[in-house]
Formats: C-alpha cells, sequence, structure tokens
C-alpha cells in the first residue's frame, strides 16, 4: 500500500488543492458571518410577519442542493448576464449566501434564548437598543450559539467540495486530478479524507466541549 | 465579493460607454492571454507529466494557436460535460478539446472544420467474455457523459432493451471503472483506448473490436456568433496539415502512421 | 433585457422525465432514512454497551460520517469499495453513501437526545421486572425518537439535498443525474437547473410540512 508513485510534487500539489478548500471556507465563513447576523437580526427584530419575504429567500439556499445553488448562480451571472466572472468569485458568494441562510438561524435562535425580562430589565436601567445588544444580548446569545456556528464553519468546509463543478481546483478535485495520472484511487482517497478530518474533527472535538461546558451553568 | 461587485458596475458602465464592435478575435488579441479548455484525463490528447502540468495533442495544438494569434495560452482544465458550459460562461475563448461536430452542439457553439478524426473502439474487462461489439448487448456498460460515445452508446442499449448504461462525469472515472470490473465494456476512441491499455494504469482492461460508428470527426468551438474567430481557426487547421504540424504532432502524440484524414469523401465542404 | 435567448421551451418539454428524476430522488431519500435510523439505533445500543470494540465502531462511523464531506463518502463507496471488487450500482452506491452519513448523525442526534431522558426511568423499569433490552425497547427509544423528532425531520431534507451527489458515481435517474443529463446534451443549464431548483424546493417544503403535521398527529397529548 504504501509503495506508491506518489512524489513531493503530488503532495505539494494537493497541498495547494487543501490550501484553496480553506480559502474558500474562510471567505465563505467570514462573509457569510456578517451577513447572517445581519439577518438574523433584522428577523428578530422586524417579527415573523415583517420578515416573511426575507425569510422566504434565505429559505430557498436551504431547500435546494448547494450543487445545483452552484450551477445555476454560475449560469445566471456568466451566461446570462454576460459577466466575466471568475469560478472562485461564484464559488465564494454562493457559499456566503448558504452560510448566511444558516447562520442567520443560528443568530435568531441565539437572540431568543437571552430571556426578555433580562433585556427588560437592561432597557430600564436606562440602556439604549444598541448597548442592550452589545452587553446584554451578544455575550449570552454567542455562548448558546457559538458551538452550532462552528458546526456550521465544518460544514461549510466540507460542503465546498462541491465548487469544483464551477471550475476550483479544491481539495477532492486536486485529489481525482491525481488519481487520473497515479491510478491509485485507493491510496489518494485516504490521504484527501484524512485531510478533511484531521482539520474538522479537533474542532468539532472543541465545538462540543463548549457546548458542554457553557450548558452546565 | 466587494471587488467582484465593483467589477460588475465597472462592467456594466464600460458595456453602456464604449459602443466599439470588437469581437472575441480582437479581445483575445488585445488581452495577450488565449484561454482554451483542455481535457486532460483524455491521453494522448490530453494528460498531465509528473509535475502534472498539462501535456498531450490539445495542449500544443492550442499552444500553436495562441502562437499563430501571438498571444500566451493558458490551459484550463475541464472536464467532457463541463467544455461547452465553461466557454458558454466565458470562463475560456476556445475549447480545443476534441469536440465531436454534432448537430445537437451546433444549436448552442460554432464549430471550426475538423481538426482530428477519432475511430472508437469497445474496450472491455479482460473478464468478460466477448469477441465482437455486438457482445455488448445485455452487458453493464458506461462512457463519459454527454460524449459522442456516451449517446450513441445509451442509443443502442435503449435500443437492445437489456443491460445498463452508465454515464460517469470523466474519463478517468470511465476506465477506473472498468478496470475495477463495476463496467463489461465502455466505448473510448482508439487513440485514447490504446494509450491507456499501454500505460499499464488501468490492469485487466483489453481492447475488443472497433464500434461501427462513422468516423468521429472533431473540431474546435467557440461561441456560435464569432465568425472573425471560427474563419481565423479554419485557416489555422488548414495550415496545420498544409506545412506539416499536424502529422509533426500526430507523431509525437499518437505514434507512427498514417495521421488520421480530415477529408469527407463525396461532399462540398 | 439579457443577451441571452431562453428556451424554456426545449427545458419544459424534459419536464416529465424530471418529474420521474423526483420520485427516485424521494425514494432514495425516504429508504436511505429507513436505513440510517435503524443504523442510528443499533450504533447507540453499540455505543451504550459498554463494549469497548463495539463502542468504537460507534465512535468511528459517527466521527468519519461527521468529519467528512457527503460527496467523498459517497465517491468512496463506489470506488473505494469497487478497489476491493465490491462492485455496486450507481444506485446502490448513492443510497449506501447517504445511509452512511445518515447514521452517523442520527446518532449523533440519539445521543443528545438520551442525555434529556432521565437515568431514573430505565432503573424504574428494570425494577419493574423488564430486561434491559425490554426497557430499552419500550420506555427508551420511543422517547428518544419523539425529542430527535426535529433533527431528523432535517436531516430527511439533508438526504433529499444529497441525492444531488449521484451524478459522480454515474446516477442519471434521480432529478439531479436526470438534468445533469439533459444539460450535457442541449447545454440549456440554466433552465434546467432552475426547473430542478423549483422542483427540489417544493420536495424539501412537501417533506418539512408532513413532517410537521406527523409530529402534531403522533405528539398530541
Amino acid at each position: 500500500m504504501f509503495d506508491t508513485a506518489l512524489t513531493t510534487n503530488d503532495l505539494i500539489f494537493l497541498a495547494k488543492g487543501a490550501g484553496m478548500t480553506l480559502i474558500v471556507t474562510a471567505i465563505s465563513v467570514f462573509f457569510g458571518t456578517i451577513l447572517g447576523i445581519i439577518f438574523g437580526v433584522i428577523r428578530y427584530q422586524i417579527g415573523p410577519w415583517w420578515a416573511a419575504p426575507l425569510t422566504f429567500v434565505l429559505d430557498i439556499f436551504r431547500s435546494i442542493p448547494l450543487l445545483i445553488q452552484l450551477v445555476l448562480a454560475n449560469a445566471f451571472v456568466t451566461t446570462v448576464l454576460g459577466f466575466r466572472v471568475s469560478g472562485f468569485a461564484v464559488a465564494c458568494g454562493v457559499l456566503s449566501l448558504y452560510t448566511a441562510a444558516y447562520c442567520a438561524e443560528i443568530v435568531r435562535g441565539g437572540i431568543e434564548a437571552v430571556p426578555q425580562t433580562l433585556r427588560r430589565a437592561a432597557r430600564s436601567l436606562g440602556m439604549t437598543w444598541g448597548q442592550d445588544m452589545t452587553s446584554i444580548v451578544l455575550p449570552l446569545a454567542t455562548r448558546v450559539a457559538l458551538p452550532s456556528w462552528i458546526g456550521l464553519a465544518l460544514g461549510v468546509m466540507k460542503d465546498s467540495a462541491l465548487v469544483y463543478i464551477v471550475q476550483v481546483v479544491e481539495l477532492l478535485k486536486s485529489t481525482q486530478i491525481l488519481i487520473t495520472r497515479l491510478q491509485e484511487p485507493l491510496f489518494l482517497l485516504m490521504i484527501c479524507g484524512l485531510f478533511y478530518f484531521l482539520i474538522s474533527f479537533p474542532i468539532a472535538r472543541f465545538g462540543s466541549y463548549l457546548e458542554k461546558r457553557w450548558s452546565n451553568d | 465579493m466587494k471587488t467582484s461587485f465593483f467589477a460588475f458596475s465597472l462592467l456594466a458602465v464600460s458595456a453602456v460607454a464604449m459602443p466599439a464592435q470588437a469581437d472575441k478575435l480582437d479581445d483575445i488579441i488585445a488581452s495577450g492571454t488565449l484561454r482554451c479548455a483542455v481535457v486532460l484525463d483524455f491521453p494522448p490528447m490530453g494528460s498531465r507529466d509528473e509535475n502534472n502540468n498539462p501535456i498531450g495533442f490539445d495542449v500544443d495544438y492550442c499552444n500553436d494557436l495562441a502562437a499563430a494569434l501571438g498571444v500566451k495560452a493558458e490551459i484550463v482544465e475541464t472536464t467532457f460535460p463541463e467544455r461547452i458550459p465553461s466557454l458558454m460562461s466565458g470562463r475560456v475563448d476556445v475549447a480545443v478539446a476534441s469536440t465531436s461536430d454534432t448537430l445537437e452542439r451546433a444549436k448552442t457553439v460554432g464549430f471550426t472544420i475538423p481538426y482530428y478524426s477519432f475511430e472508437n473502439a469497445v474496450v472491455a474487462n479482460e473478464k468478460v467474455e466477448m469477441a465482437t461489439w455486438e457482445d455488448m448487448k445485455g452487458k453493464v456498460v458506461g462512457a463519459t457523459a454527454g460524449t459522442y460515445e456516451a449517446i450513441w452508446l445509451e442509443g443502442k442499449v435503449k435500443e437492445w432493451g437489456v443491460g445498463e448504461f452508465r454515464p460517469y462525469q470523466t474519463q478517468a472515472d470511465v476506465f477506473l471503472a472498468l478496470s475495477q470490473g463495476q463496467l463489461d465494456a465502455t466505448v473510448a476512441t482508439v487513440e485514447v483506448s490504446e494509450a491507456n491499455v499501454k500505460s499499464g494504469n488501468f490492469p485487466g482492461i483489453k481492447i475488443v473490436d472497433k464500434a461501427p460508428m462513422v468516423p468521429d470527426y472533431v473540431a474546435l468551438i467557440t461561441l456560435r456568433e464569432e465568425y472573425g474567430l471560427i474563419n481565423y481557426m479554419n485557416l489555422f487547421i488548414n495550415q496545420q496539415v498544409r506545412t506539416g504540424r499536424y502529422a509533426e504532432l500526430y507523431k509525437k502524440w499518437v505514434g507512427d502512421g498514417e495521421p488520421a484524414s480530415l477529408i469527407v469523401e463525396g461532399v462540398y465542404r | 433585457m439579457f443577451n441571452y435567448n431562453f428556451r424554456w421551451n426545449q427545458a419544459l418539454n424534459s419536464l416529465p422525465d424530471m418529474l420521474q428524476g423526483a420520485l427516485v430522488t424521494m425514494e432514495i431519500a425516504i429508504l436511505s432514512m429507513v436505513i440510517g435510523i435503524s443504523v442510528a439505533i443499533v450504533l447507540t445500543l453499540f455505543r451504550l454497551s459498554g463494549n469497548r470494540i463495539l463502542s468504537a465502531i460507534s465512535a468511528t462511523w459517527v466521527e468519519i460520517a461527521r468529519n467528512t464531506p457527503a460527496l467523498f463518502q459517497i465517491y468512496m463507496v463506489h470506488f473505494g469499495l469497487g478497489g476491493f471488487g465490491v462492485h455496486l450500482s450507481p444506485y446502490l452506491s448513492l443510497l449506501i453513501g447517504i445511509a452512511f452519513n445518515n447514521a452517523g448523525y442520527l446518532t449523533e442526534n440519539f445521543r443528545g437526545a438520551l442525555k434529556a431522558i432521565p437515568d431514573t426511568q430505565t432503573r424504574a423499569a428494570r425494577s419493574l421486572g423488564m430486561s434491559s433490552i425490554q426497557a430499552f425497547q419500550s420506555v427508551i427509544l420511543p422517547q428518544m425518537l419523539r425529542i430527535s423528532f426535529l433533527p431528523m425531520t432535517n436531516q430527511m431534507v439533508w438526504a433529499i439535498l444529497m441525492t444531488s451527489l449521484g451524478a459522480v458515481v454515474a446516477m442519471n435517474t434521480d432529478l439531479y443525474g436526470v438534468t445533469s443529463d439533459l444539460n450535457a446534451r442541449t447545454f440549456r443549464t440554466f433552465e434546467l437547473f432552475a426547473i430542478a431548483a423549483v422542483i427540489f424546493y417544493v420536495i424539501t417544503k412537501v417533506i418539512t410540512l408532513s413532517a410537521r403535521l406527523l409530529a402534531a398527529r403522533l405528539f398530541r397529548y
């Protein structure tokens, strides 16, 4: 099994693919989280009735396969509108909105978990809405939301394997390219799977550790 | 994201502001780069060397075209099902990707005159008893989704009414499945089949028979409305044959022997 | 408005084929959930068994399913097992790949649900003379399934979305497979995938709504 034609060059090639996976994930999680917080606060603030259009749009991102979202967005922006946009930009755009759709739910759940009475108490102490949000809601909601958010970020990393469809060469695609040349599918797939696992597993563990620690008191 | 939105608006503004009719040929020369879609799991037409750089007949052909235009070539890897979408999405300027000139595709993209012509072979797993192409009847067969061979083969399976057809996403997956025994047989171009059998990368496969298909003429493709570029490439293909470069590339990638004829007998063009 | 000629007619002609594919998609999703839930119950029992090897199997399964991409898992089922001479059809590869993923996530959900069920219940059941299996089956299991009903609904939606990954193992009868096959032939990418997106949306909505109705019926007390 370890008698392989894999060279250092190939490992560098794989590492580049892994780098692409991490970059796409980082960009998407960053913008997705910012958007998600904005959408989540809006949804909570204006109530379910007025937020219905926003809820509907965000729900679409959670009800259609990511693969189809990528293909559609790519076809729409480049073929229908005729813009020259790289596959990388399309991938980051779609994944950001995808992240935002899930993040908005997490944020809303986090805010709802903060007891109303606590917030009323804060406001009656003379705090403004902004002060209430930053000093009362933010720290408490974060405790509730952070473990789910970690799960979301890891989910986005795994889902980023699908951006191959818009010609972004990430980890799984680089693995397939090497398989084409070297014909060692099992060995190469193991390496690829191991990489995802090594990134995801410790962070997931950390997430459940936080969840356990914070839910005890 | 921000920068791309900025780029969007910039593009939108420039599209309104510049009524000049620069076509793709002008754009390529002005930008200094020719972006070619090439399929890289299709040896000897396209593959990767040990440093994972693209090599092959199609890669050289793209480089020649870029040299003729006086620009730099950029090879963009695509799979067979993805090559026309990547052209439509403006990710590449042309596809040098062994694209069969079917009438269905011509509804969407513009074809040049043929630059190569394939014959197709039936390749089978060694453990499967097969003597002629007709023995594929009732077997599990497969090919790369959307290719000329795949459409032919799926049609045959439907006509026979027995057996199973599986469209894989890449040529490499087809041969991997064949080598593992998941497929009993496939149809692939003779060149590619021979290269794959010879490389030893796919143990346990053998060439059985020629597939009874008309010669598979493949052409360069670009957007349907880019007549300027299509004219240029037609002349380029003619020149490649005339100057002997075509024969040279054939010898380099496919082997000794007469290069595949690009003439269709008995028809004007 | 757009510099693009929509050919909706051509795409809409394929609607019957796509709806047929939607049925296959739902079939795979439902089967994968049935298998996934059953396996997850077994894995939960493994974890509770106190046997080291059995709980290690359970833990490994859960961690691999949760920490690698689903696309990777499905590809592995087809070409990975294929390397060992285990040949599965595209349909089975996709079904098993999704069921594997479902089982991993559901086992984790069940673990969370079990925490919410007081230990004293098991003890009470045992002291009534039930065997540990009886106690699990008739006291713990129903509550566990009830508590994890919402996560199970979510997983069901995931299962539907995951069927779209079947194309990598040459699956061409489900909704995504049919669409991508048509696309490889006619290149009406936007039109075809827009229709597929609408169908997927409707399926997921139907699933979540019927799950909600089912929950209202089942858990009325």
